[in-house]
């Protein structure tokens, strides 16, 4: 279910597929393109259930970014829109 | 001269006979896995001069140097000592207290684990009980230390609480839940105790950081080995603060030191006459702990 925020109709500057990947090279390849990017833009990432969607959401939030929103787009994948800090 | 061994010192464990003539293992132990620099490189040297060059990890976080003469046993123990390594001990006593990183390295940790393992070595290692009883303690439920598998484990856990008035209804924390213990309904999430894990993913998620820590402690388990017939520790009580640790340890000593029989080991005796049984005979040495009267009457 998704919530009533404003950051709805947000689109991305980046996009990421990490679909193929396992830990840890999940979030490793989220933080090397966060890193890549500007604070204040927004990152795409298209991830798989189970592991890699309990984990990257928290790390991503420990490393000082935030999570806008996150959404299940079938076959077990999700999409998680992600605002990259400032360092 | 065999006779020259300190008889008081070898029965307190540690030294152990292997194959080989007069050979023996010396079995050392650490603190949470630990061990410093300036150790490790005592422990080559003291492997080098006592035992064959190199040193057996075990599986409890101990090391064993290999091949040691019987009769240089005081010698080595003088050599531990003054260097500052622990010794370990084996037969009917409390083992070496094992325990995952914890907070402190791991990013999943919720609590202290080696803080709580240094003060359950002190408190407990080398006390003698009716059956060998092995300790361990977890950071978090992902349980990589094994606590289940020791006759008495802790396991850190936190209880999450709500804030509906930070929460934007993104439904994140219902997504990223391992236990579908979360529902989004109307824009929020209802939670279903009997479902959480307790390991605080809805907190460490949540972007408005409307998830907050309600709670922390040490989930116990008691009753677990593996040997011949393994079987799993049982939940004997949840939520205990890191100061009252080393006291539900006291009372589950004291209520398995009443109800054991001919040496049972812990996981027999929770097997023989149930968790819920075992359970009310803790409650009531918890409460002797707690009304400051310590003695414990032996069975
Ligand atoms: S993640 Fe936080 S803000 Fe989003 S629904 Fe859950 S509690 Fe609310
Ligand atoms: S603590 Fe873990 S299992 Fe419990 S509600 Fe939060 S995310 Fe779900």
């Amino acid at each position: 279910m998704t919530g009533t925020s404003k950051e709805e109709t947000v689109v991305p500057d980046v996009v990421l597929d990490i679909t193929h990947e396992v830990c840890p090279m999940t979030f490793v390849h989220t933080k090397l393109k966060l890193e890549e990017m500007r604070a204040g833009q927004v990152l795409e990432v298209l991830l798989s259930g189970g592991e890699p969607l309990q984990n990257v959401p928290r790390s991503v939030k420990y490393e000082g970014h935030k999570v806008l929103k996150l959404e299940p787009v079938g076959d077990n994948k999700y999409k998680l829109l992600i605002e990259r800090g400032s360092d | 001269m065999v006779l020259a061994v300190d008889l008081h010192e070898l029965k307190k464990g540690g030294f152990l006979q292997q194959r080989g003539k007069d050979k023996y293992l010396m079995r050392l132990r650490t603190i949470a896995g630990d061990i410093t620099s300036e150790q490790l490189r005592a422990l080559a040297d003291l492997a080098d001069r006592y035992g064959q060059g190199y040193v057996h990890l075990t599986t409890r976080q101990g090391m064993e140097i290999t091949g040691v003469d019987l009769h240089r046993y005081l010698d080595i123990k003088a050599d531990m000592t003054r260097l500052g390594l622990l010794p370990g001990t084996c037969g009917p006593r409390i083992r070496t207290v094992v325990a995952c990183p914890g907070s402190t390295i791991c990013l999943q940790g919720l609590v202290d684990t080696k803080e709580m393992a240094a003060e359950l070595d002190r408190a407990f290692f080398g006390r003698a009980v009716p059956g060998k009883t092995k300790m361990g303690i977890s950071g978090c439920p992902n349980a990589c230390a094994k606590p289940q598998e020791n006759d008495i484990g802790w396991l850190g856990v936190i209880e999450p609480k709500h804030h509906p008035d930070r929460c934007n209804g993104c439904g994140i924390c219902a997504e990223v839940c391992p236990g579908n213990a979360l529902t989004m309904v109307d824009g929020l999430p209802v939670f279903d105790a009997s479902r959480c894990l307790f390991e605080g993913n809805c907190i460490f998620s949540c972007p408005a950081d409307a998830w907050v820590i309600n709670r922390k402690g040490y989930n116990l388990y008691v009753g677990g080995k593996i040997g011949r017939y393994p079987g799993l520790g049982q939940l004997l009580d949840t939520f205990i603060p890191p100061e009252r640790v080393v006291r539900s340890g006291e009372a589950v000593l004291s209520a398995y030191t009443r109800l054991q029989k001919q040496n049972q080991r812990m996981g027999d005796v929770v097997r023989s006459i149930g968790i819920d049984q075992f359970r009310q005979v803790y409650r009531d040495e918890l409460e002797r702990f707690t009304g400051g009267r310590k003695e414990v009457t032996g069975a």
